[in-house]
């Protein structure tokens, strides 16, 4: 047994040092398509070419509604494409919705360093299933930060909701929902559970779970990297501020290139 | 005529009188002609026992002389006192709950025979132990044989009552014959009384010792539910009706044991280590047994009759302790092991009829006893729960009830074993001690999962999710009963100078309560034996507190030592009752009045994993909760036949998966199969004589003869 | 062609005279198709289950005028046959054929659930896809007529539905376990049927995550169907896709570029490498066995690191377009990620020795969740698990793609069975997908990364691929247009889910959580 503790030992420390400094390290994020300025011809084109309208016309340029967008990268690629990509800091994109500001929903000082959070899929392609779990691994290792996963809601201060809800899975999510102490908290991780991303609205899915759960934090991105949903968890707890959700071409300082 | 004759002539016409009434007044009021004559001759007989018990006095009496065979005696001394008042105590609570639950009897089966047998029964069992020689006594033993198979095949139109009274006639007609056999070797003076037997004791060589023991042990344990020979008695309890059981359980178990008692401890007591070791060895192989088979019973009076032979062993296996103390030389310790057995009796009689009313009731209330049926009975009979519970606490041996006390000194009377000599006694006493402190262990996970999965959780079934109350004859003796659990359980010092006299004749020294009672509370303590020191330290823990609210003793249970190891082992079950509801009534207040002071606890329905329905069928059932034990003691159960039936619809659909599980109870395995078999092969090859050639039989006709001649030639 | 494609279609032709149709696709998707009367068809499949030792690929229903019903079979060495039945107009029965072929059995239940059509003589059919607690029978979602785009508002679910209990003993009981159950795990549920220390019978109920995929396709055009192959598993994503984008290539004839072959190849092994080794710190996390959890998922962790430097996505989304791949990857990326995976394995084979060495780990998993040859086959394994119990069937190896035939590799086979085989197999695996890619990756030639221009046009073709989890079937038939008009989708999840109860039933219930990590399944994956 004691060549685990000594390979354990030899590995040494891999954890990523955010949120105190920004991890930079190549391959940890899709990243997310900028709002950017361009003529209204270029805007339409684009527009029509991104599968779930997370692109929308605007005056200035193209405005970018992050809860739709699916990483398909049809706006980035090619030669004929004048969209912009973010990679820098790029995964601290999780944003809050009204329901945050409740007050009966505020986590008091108790929870400042320990919150324990229940995953619930509720239907999604098992990406964003993978990066929750991520979360645990040496890189990112939530539990220093005082998150932890629990497997009953009863424990459960955060609901932790990724998928875009199936008929199926909304009575056990209701339930668990329920079932959980107050006060609580619900972050919609991906753009399934946000917007119902490629599955959209149909007889089986409901098009996201803010229709059916009071979402406080959301967090773009299909998947999101384990960072952005780390953002999240924060943003949920009130240790980071939240970021914006829709973003408008006019508020874009570059110039089109 | 003494007040005691007096009361003994009231109880036996009160049972008389139970005996003819019912013949005169209608059937349906006998019910509660039974329960009152049976309470009044309870109280009598309380009263009866009381007096010579408390009261240290004794009665004698000659009834009338057989010519040429034996004087009829009756005699009562602490040792009998001791068991009547016990039966007393069960027959009190018995009789009302009986006089409750015949009723329901009424129309089926007839109500008059059950009262005749009913008080035949109980005059016999308060003659048992009156009877002071070999004939009235073996009268009696065989007139209770008959009066309990009459009761437990009560339900006659039921097959297997009728199989489990003919098992239970037929071992107890042979532990009959062995305790005759025993009395024949005692009788060698010439008389069968038990004052004359006593007197010749000394002449007795060591076989005779050996046979009377033997012989008086098992023909005793046959009532007492010692293996080898106690097969009948969970279906025996199983069949018995439901007004009769907690007297079957309470009150005859411990004739058995008295009858151990009387012979070995008393008439002729047991002089070597021998017998001690096999009283030991019996006694924890059988509690071992018996709990392990109670754990994996689903039937909940099967389960509580397997109990009943658990503490049978344990208080046989302080009895042999006792006697192996005897035997060695120490007295003291002795007093200690007889003192928790006598203790432990009296606890089993009381916790076990409330055991067994509270599942009377269930059974009557839903209509099943298989905890697999059960589930969710305390939202509907909260009062049966609760007088369940306490039974079950302390038949679980937990504090501050009365198991744990009479199970704590017959652990630390074993631990005593280091005082001996022999180091293979010593080995033997040391895997028996460990062989009961599984047993007791094992005692938890049987009753956890009796009261968990027959009142908490989810009714596994309609008529247990709306069984009506228990109904006041039910609750009543049951309340009783639960009292005297929590008395006895609190109060042990008040107790056992109580067993002190019933003790000494059979410890040979009278000082069990001075050594385990010290007298803490009384003022003039320093003319005891305690060393001022001593006192002093005690003093400073508190052991006098409450001496002036409570005349007695003191509070703390305790044995005494050498000066170099002045206290061997200390407990006062009184003091930890206080701080125990003390400790909760603190967390109460604190968790009320600051730590959920602003808040309000709200109730959600369980949390099932988001499924539509969570069923009663999902929940975990008795027999899932125990089958851990069934799997690691798979050498013991051996499950002889697992059939696995797959129904499959082509080659892989499954329609059922079925299981039977056959058992063969181990003693079944190795006493009884092994028994009748060879009876089956020597019935066989007298079968294969009978072939009907004439040639034949004139041949086995020639040599028997020669055979007889030849006999008759050599001898 | 391989021979023993021509003899199959020789042998029906002489067995059914006049009752089967045969005739040859020829090219890449070399298949013999049997087009049989209805009543021949359970005869004929289990000629080819049973006698000809294929195996049972998938059932694909069409509806149309009339219905069609293909069962289609790969064997080692004669590729692929599609047995073919057309219904008889308002005829909705078809025999079933699962009595003989147990492997088709959930296939029918499907198709039962979501074309109601009635397979006669199959013994389970009900509550499979579509839960009867959420929705009343007869509803049908794949059939033309129902509007898939918008919820049913009518619904008459049966709320009294309970899971259906077989074991008949003394004191069994069923013990639910989820669908919201353990931390971060897909919604399944599992009915556990014991007396207490034993699992007698396990069966899961799936479909919570059923997002309608197969519908939701219909209707859209071919490249948005793409974006949904690549979310029917997120963790396998690449796989699927390919498999689309073969069966539209096959279609439409569309010539792939030499290079993107090679980069598919490169990456299709790539994603082998990373869902085994997710798989590996599953059943090392089941154990316990903290530390090489912890290492494992190190390894996992950089594996979709190299993923997101090397494509900008770390489950590989977005790659597959028709005709090649979405962006050119640069040859000299290619290789640094060669030589970072070269790396990976390295550690794994370092992690594997010290598994192989720590007794308190191999305890948990020999001899524990065993699945046999016989059943493997009976209950149509695929993949790794199946491989594991000895059944060694690789698509990449019976019906080569994408230039599959042009590389160097062995197909790792155990026969024991048990758990300790499952893991070992996904060690084997994965050293070779890394052998693969360090072998190819100096192979890559240069040229065009896609077809500048790809010409849909209708019809309908199968496209295949030997998915992570094993042998995924994607049946695609397109409209004017390019519009969808059937996507139909075998996965290997389906397959193995169907089988994992072999594994699960008759140990204790401390085993459970490890015997399911060894099978890897996935739950999205079978959903779809």
């Amino acid at each position: 047994m004691s060549q685990w503790v000594i390979k354990g030992l030899r590995t040494g420390i891999k954890s990523t040092r955010y949120p105190r400094t920004i991890e930079t390290a190549p391959g940890m994020s899709p990243g997310l398509p900028v709002a950017t300025r361009m003529s209204p011809d270029m805007a339409q084109m684009m527009v029509t070419r991104c599968p779930t309208s997370a692109l929308e016309p605007a005056q200035a340029g193209v405005d970018v509604n992050l809860r739709r967008c699916i990483h398909c990268f049809r706006c980035a690629r090619g030669t004929d494409s004048p969209m912009e990509w973010e990679r820098e800091r790029d995964f601290e994109c999780a944003g809050v919705t009204p329901n945050s500001n409740d007050h009966d929903r505020r986590f008091g000082p108790a929870f400042s360093r320990s919150i324990h959070i229940l995953v619930v899929d509720a239907g999604d392609c098992g990406a964003c299933l993978n990066e929750v779990k991520q979360l645990n691994n040496p890189y990112y290792n939530m539990h220093r930060l005082g998150f932890f996963l629990t497997p009953t809601p009863r424990h459960a201060d955060l609901l932790l909701v990724v998928g875009a809800l199936t008929e199926h899975m909304r009575l056990p999510l209701r339930k668990a929902y329920d079932a959980m102490p107050t006060p609580k908290r619900v972050v919609a991780v991906g753009a399934c559970a946000l917007s119902g991303g490629i599955f959209g609205r149909s007889f089986m899915c409901a098009g996201g779970v803010g229709d059916f759960l009071p979402v406080d934090v959301e967090v773009p991105g299909n998947p999101p990297p384990p960072l952005a949903i780390l953002h999240g968890l924060l943003v949920a707890a009130g240790r980071k501020p939240p970021a914006l959700l829709y973003r408008r071409a006019e508020d874009s300082t570059e110039a089109p290139g | 005529m003494t007040n005691m004759d007096l009361l003994l002539v009231v109880i036996l016409g009160l049972c008389g009188a139970g005996i003819v009434l019912p013949l005169a007044v209608e059937e349906r009021r006998i019910p509660m002609a039974l329960g009152s004559l049976g309470v009044l001759a309870s109280i009598a007989l309380l009263c009866l026992s009381g007096v010579s018990l408390f009261g240290d006095v004794s009665f004698h009496a000659s009834l009338w002389t057989i010519p040429s065979l034996a004087t009829l005696t009756l005699s009562l001394d602490r040792l009998s006192a001791l068991f009547l008042f016990v039966a007393g105590l069960v027959l009190l609570p018995g009789s009302i709950f009986a006089s409750g639950n015949l009723s329901a009897y009424l129309g089926k089966y007839s109500l008059r025979t059950f009262c005749v047998a009913y008080f035949a029964l109980f005059a016999t069992l308060v003659l048992i132990p009156l009877s002071a020689d070999a004939l009235s006594f073996l009268m009696l033993w065989e007139l209770m044989s008959i009066l309990i198979y009459l009761l437990v095949n009560f339900e006659h139109e039921l097959p297997e009552h009728t199989r489990a009274g003919y098992l239970m006639l037929a071992i107890g007609e042979a532990g009959t014959i062995l305790i005759a056999l025993a009395f024949i070797i005692l009788a060698r003076g010439g008389s069968l009384e038990f004052a004359s037997m006593k007197a010749i004791g000394n002449a007795f060589g060591e076989q005779a010792r050996w046979a009377v023991f033997l012989l008086a042990f098992f023909g005793f344990g046959v009532k007492a539910g010692l293996i080898p020979v106690n097969f009948w008695l969970p279906q025996a309890y199983t069949s018995a009706p439901r007004p009769f059981v907690p007297v079957l359980a309470g009150a005859t178990l411990n004739l058995g044991l008295y009858g151990i008692v009387r012979v070995n401890g008393d008439l002729l007591p047991v002089a070597t280590v021998g017998p001690g070791l096999v009283a030991l060895i019996i006694g924890s192989v059988t509690a071992l047994l018996g709990i392990l088979y109670a754990t994996t019973q689903s039937d909940l009076k099967t389960l509580l009759a397997h109990s009943s032979i658990e503490n049978a062993g344990i208080i046989t296996a302080a009895f042999g302790a006792g006697f192996i103390f005897v035997a060695s030389n120490h007295p003291a310790i002795a007093a200690i092991a007889f003192a928790a057995a006598f203790y432990h009796m009296a606890n089993h009689s009381i916790y076990k009829t409330l055991l067994f009313c509270a599942t009377g009731t269930v059974d009557s209330s839903v209509g099943t006893r298989s905890i697999d049926r059960l589930g969710g009975l305390i939202k509907t009979m909260p009062l049966t729960a609760g007088f369940f519970l306490v039974g079950a606490l302390s038949i679980a041996a937990l504090p501050p009830f009365n198991g744990f006390v009479s199970e704590w000194l017959t652990l630390q009377a074993m631990l005593q074993s280091a005082e001996l000599a022999s180091t293979g006694v010593k080995i033997v006493f040391a895997i028996c001690g460990a062989i009961l402190a599984l047993t007791a262990g094992l005692a938890v996970t049987c009753f956890v999962k009796a009261f968990a999965m027959a009142f908490l959780g989810m009714s596994r079934s309609e008529s247990a999710a709306q069984a009506p109350r228990a109904r006041v004859s039910a609750a009543v003796p049951m309340a009783f009963l639960a009292v005297l659990c929590f008395l006895l359980g609190v109060a042990p010092t008040y107790v056992i100078p109580v067993l002190d006299g019933a003790i000494a004749p059979i410890a040979h020294q009278a000082l069990a309560a001075d050594a385990l009672v010290p007298p803490f509370f009384s003022r003039n303590i320093h003319h005891g034996e305690l060393p001022a020191g001593f006192v002093a330290d005690f003093h400073k823990l508190g052991a006098q507190i409450g001496q002036s609210v409570m005349p007695g003793r003191g509070l703390v249970v305790l044995h005494r030592g050498t000066a170099a190891n002045p206290v061997v082992f200390a407990m006062s079950t009184s003091y930890m009752a206080v701080v125990l509801l003390l400790m909760l009534l603190g967390a109460y207040v604190v968790f009320r009045l600051i730590v959920a002071r602003d808040r309000s606890v709200e109730r959600r329905t369980v949390w099932d994993g988001g499924i539509r329905r969570l069923l009663p069928e999902m929940t975990y059932t008795g027999t899932g909760f125990s089958n851990p034990v069934r799997v690691i003691f798979e050498a013991v159960f051996r499950p002889t036949t697992v059939e696995d039936t797959r129904e499959t619809v082509g080659k892989h659909f499954r329609a059922a998966i079925r299981r039977t599980r056959g058992e063969n109870h181990v003693l079944d395995r190795l006493v009884l199969d092994p028994i009748s078999d060879a009876a089956l092969w020597v019935a066989n090859g007298f079968a294969r004589m009978h072939h009907g050639f004439l040639n034949a039989y004139v041949f086995y006709g020639l040599g028997a003869l020669l055979a007889a001649l030849l006999v008759a030639r050599l001898a | 062609m391989p021979p023993e494609l021509l003899r199959v279609l020789e042998e029906a032709k002489a067995r059914w005279t006049g009752k089967v149709r045969p005739s040859l696709n020829g090219g890449d998707a070399a298949a013999c198709h049997l087009e049989c009367e209805t009543s021949e068809l359970p005869a004929i499949c289990n000629w080819l289950f049973a006698e000809r030792e294929c195996s049972f690929g998938g059932l694909i229903v069409e509806q149309g005028t009339p219905w069609q019903l293909r069962y289609v079979f790969y064997g080692q060495d004669s590729g692929w046959t599609h047995v073919v039945t057309y219904l008889h107009a308002g005829e909705e029965r078809v025999p079933s054929v699962s009595r003989l072929i147990y492997a088709a059995d959930w296939h029918e239940r499907e198709a039962e659930d979501l074309f109601g059509l009635e397979f006669e003589g199959h013994p389970r059919l009900g509550d499979f896809v579509l839960h009867n607690d959420v929705w009343q029978e007869g509803v049908a979602p794949m059939r033309k007529g129902f509007d898939g785009s918008r919820p049913v508002t009518n619904r008459e679910p049966d709320l009294n539905w309970k899971p259906r209990r077989i074991v008949e003993e003394a004191g069994a009981f069923g013990m639910p376990v989820g669908p919201v159950h353990s931390a971060a795990i897909a919604p399944v549920y599992f009915q556990l049927e014991t007396v207490g220390e034993d699992v007698i019978r396990a069966q899961p109920r799936l479909f919570y995550a059923y997002r309608g995929l197969e519908k939701i396709a219909e209707g859209r055009q071919a490249d948005d169907a793409l974006l949904i192959a690549e979310r029917i598993s997120g963790t396998s994503a690449f796989a699927h896709s390919l498999g689309l984008c073969q069966g539209v290539e096959g279609l439409c004839q569309v010539e792939v570029p030499e290079r993107a072959s090679w980069l598919r190849v490169f990456l299709a092994e790539f994603e082998r490498l990373r869902h085994h080794v997710a798989a590996i710190a599953g059943i090392c996390e089941s154990t316990g066995l903290a530390v090489s959890a912890a290492q494992a998922a190190i390894l996992e962790e950089e594996l979709l690191r190299i993923s997101g430097s090397l494509t900008g996505h770390r489950y590989l989304f977005g790659m597959n377009v028709f005709g090649g791949l979405a962006t050119d990857l640069d040859d000299a990326v290619c290789r640094r990620a060669a030589v970072q995976i070269a790396q990976v394995s390295d550690k794994l084979a370092v992690l594997q020795g010290m598994l192989s060495t720590s007794s308190s780990f191999l305890d948990r998993l020999e001899d524990v969740g065993k699945v046999s040859v016989s059943n493997a086959r009976d209950f149509g394994l695929v993949g790794p698990i199946a491989r594991a119990s000895g059944l060694s069937r690789d698509l990449r190896k019976v019906a080569p793609y994408c230039g599959y035939d042009r590389v160097e590799f062995e197909v790792p086979q155990e026969s024991e069975g048990d758990g300790y085989a499952r893991l070992r197999l996904f060690f084997r695996e994965a050293e070779q997908s890394a052998r693969i890619i360090s072998e190819i990756v100096q192979r890559i030639p240069a040229g065009r990364f896609r077809t500048p221009e790809t010409a849909l046009r209708p019809g309908a073709a199968l496209g295949w691929v030997e998915a992570p989890g094993g042998a995924a079937l994607h049946w695609i038939r397109l409209g004017e247009g390019g519009v969808v008009e059937r996507y139909r989708i075998v996965t290997p999840s389906f397959a193995n889910w169907h089988g994992f109860r072999l594994a699960a039933e008759n140990f204790a219930f401390q085993d459970f959580p490890i015997i399911l990590a060894s099978f890897a399944l996935s739950v999205h994956e079978n959903d779809r």
